[in-house]
């Protein structure tokens, strides 16, 4: 008999609250958990997206506030181009354009000539001509929701595109996108010689001096932010809303679990007012009194805290199963996140047992025997 | 201070007062001094004595015995350990773990505990290894004879067994005052006889002072004092020729084995 094996006695004694109450603690870490990793895997999902397409430089609008949100010169490439370190650089448009069934879809528009073009892992098909117009390439994932293969027509932002060829590209992010002549693109949306990012690779031979030399050639071009895709992702404002709102809903979720804690402990300790009277007339001390409705708590979280993880991962599963979730992104684990939400659910079961403790050993002993 | 109250051992086992325990000048009112239980009562017990402590229901005698060991505040008045005021809970907590041990009417044993792991919570707050602590506390339901049934729920258990768990539990620690509030009177008579020996016999063995709260005049006979109590007073106490008196030979075998 000690305090860790009388406080699980004393969970096993009350199966029907120690159950609802570890599953709502389950359920809230599994909700943080889950909630977080859909903001990170969002992130990581572009990030792997960005790195496929293996670029070292991201030049955007300065001041743009997000990926989507500003636009420069298609003219700027070629000044990039020429610019001493620079190996290749490509403009692109990219946007979310509605297409024929009523949905959007994520696309990219490239220069004729860009080595964008060299880059896609075709499946099926093959790329534009240069000059060859209304024309589109497919990911693979994008061709099966759209329901086309080679030679269908598909409408994007009311301009008709043939499907020439499907990319099997390795990231859920890529395999969802089409791919289209810049051209046309810039023509649909009326955005006429404007690209959204030029994409630059540096000539590594130059080292990591090199990069940065290239970087401050491009920042003085003017009007113009270079960033590396780490770099876009952090200073992007849609990625740092969705991260604040998961992480304030998280907390929500994680304080719920907490209250959850605080009221089955409230409850069990006004259960146990006798018994804890008891404690104290054999002569316990306050701290160890506090110390066995704390680790009762403890335990509680902990038991519930794994029964998170367990419902996480078992969303993490099922999600990427879920055709409108798993189209777009990719779930995995990561392992850092996991210990941070269990570090902050266990401080807060912790600081939910030391209420009803505090309030047991506020009690007189003498009082607390006479309770039923 | 601490240290000084765990233990009273030699000349400090007296104090200045000569008590082991002592009141001065104690009142414990409640519902805000409406209802008087305890006015103005001054005691000594002294080392190895046995006090019954007598009087009518609610005249006082619960009342004073949660005062001796601390689990009830007084309203006004000190208590002495040693001859020493004992003020926090803290150190009454030290008290009860340490010298005064206490059996109740009603038990109270964790019910849902084996005898032996009710007896063993008493000793959680003592720094033994789990094994001297199953050794000390299976030692003394030996003791009082349940050491078939240590194993068992307490639940299961008659009336004069847990009653028997409860004073394992209360001696385990090897008190220098044990303090009984009507340890009988929830038993049928022969487990109170048989509870009774058993509690004499131990104290006498042990040099234990007893504080013995009966309605029961036959059992506060064979106590070495008696002190009665009426509305919250003392109106007399008076020592008695006798000690430790079995209530039948044969009674007194069976409870200590």
């Amino acid at each position: 008999m000690n305090l860790v094996s009388l406080a699980l006695h004393n969970l096993k004694r009350r199966p029907v609250r120690t159950s609802l109450s570890t599953l709502g603690i389950g359920l809230a870490v599994g909700s943080a958990l889950a909630l977080i990793s859909l903001s990170h895997s969002i992130r990581d999902s572009t990030r792997d997206g960005m790195d496929e397409i293996g670029d070292d430089l991201e030049v955007m609008q300065k001041g743009a506030s997000d990926i989507f949100g500003g636009f420069i010169p298609e003219q700027t490439a070629e000044r990039i181009r020429a610019i001493p370190g620079v190996m290749r650089a490509s403009g692109e448009l990219f946007m979310f354009a509605p297409n024929d069934l009523g949905n959007s879809v994520l696309t990219l528009g490239w220069p004729d000539a860009s080595y964008l073009w060299q880059k896609v892992p075709l499946q099926a098909g093959r790329v534009p001509n240069s000059g060859e117009r209304g024309v589109a390439v497919l990911g693979d994932t994008a061709a099966i929701s759209l329901g086309k293969k080679l030679g269908d027509e598909l409408e994007l932002i009311g301009k008709t595109f043939r499907v020439i060829g499907i990319a099997n590209y390795a990231t859920v992010v890529n395999r969802g996108m089409v791919m289209v002549p810049l051209v046309d693109l810039q023509g649909a949306s009326s955005r006429p010689r404007q690209v959204t990012v030029v994409h630059v690779i540096v000539d590594h031979a130059s080292g990591r001096a090199g990069i940065g030399s290239v970087r401050t050639a491009i920042e003085a071009l003017g009007r113009v932010s270079v960033s590396t895709t780490d770099e876009v992702l952090d200073n992007d404002r849609n990625f740092a809303i969705l991260e604040a709102v998961s992480l304030a809903v998280s907390i929500i979720a994680v304080a719920i679990s907490a209250l959850s804690v605080l009221n089955a402990l409230i409850m069990a300790t006004q259960e146990r007012t006798r018994e804890i009277g008891i404690f104290a007339a054999i002569g316990w001390s306050n701290s160890r009194i506090m110390m066995s409705i704390v680790i009762e708590g403890v335990l509680m979280c902990v038991i519930g805290c794994v029964l998170g993880v367990l419902l996480s991962f078992i969303a993490a599963y099922v999600f990427p199963h879920i055709p409108a979730i798993g189209k777009l992104i990719s779930f995995r684990a990561n392992v850092g996140l996991i210990v941070q939400v269990l570090a902050a659910a266990l401080a807060l079961c912790i600081l939910g047992s030391l209420m009803p403790a505090w309030r047991a050993v506020r009690m007189i002993p003498a009082e607390a025997l006479q309770r039923m | 201070m601490i240290q000084v109250i765990e233990r009273c051992s030699g000349s400090d086992k007296i104090g200045h007062s000569g008590a082991l325990i002592a009141l001065r000048g104690i009142s414990r009112l409640h519902d805000g001094g409406a209802i008087p239980a305890l006015r103005n009562v001054d005691l000594q017990i002294i080392a190895g004595a046995s006090v019954a402590i007598v009087g009518a229901s609610g005249s006082g005698k619960s009342s004073l015995v949660n005062l001796l060991c601390g689990i009830d505040h007084p309203t006004a008045g000190t208590v002495f350990w040693c001859g020493r005021p004992i003020h926090t809970q803290q150190n009454w907590a030290r008290l009860r773990r340490q010298s005064i041990g206490i059996i109740f009417q009603e038990f109270n044993l964790i019910p849902t505990l084996t005898a032996l792991e009710n007896v063993e919570l008493a000793l959680l707050g003592h720094r033994l290894s789990a094994n001297l602590r199953y050794a000390r506390a299976a030692g003394v339901l030996e003791r009082v004879g349940l050491a078939s049934r240590m194993h068992h729920i307490v639940t299961r258990l008659s009336g004069g067994e847990r009653q028997r768990v409860a004073i394992a539990r209360a001696v385990v620690n090897e008190p220098k005052l044990l303090l009984a509030d009507e340890p009988t009177g929830n038993l049928d008579s022969v487990s109170a006889a048989n509870v009774a020996d058993l509690l004499f016999k131990l104290c006498e063995t042990a040099g234990m002072a007893l504080i013995l709260v009966t309605h029961d005049d036959a059992l506060a006979a064979r106590c070495q004092r008696e002190v009665r109590i009426r509305d919250g007073v003392i109106v007399s106490d008076t020592n008695q020729a006798s000690s430790f008196r079995p209530s039948e030979p044969e009674d007194a075998a069976k409870s200590v084995k």
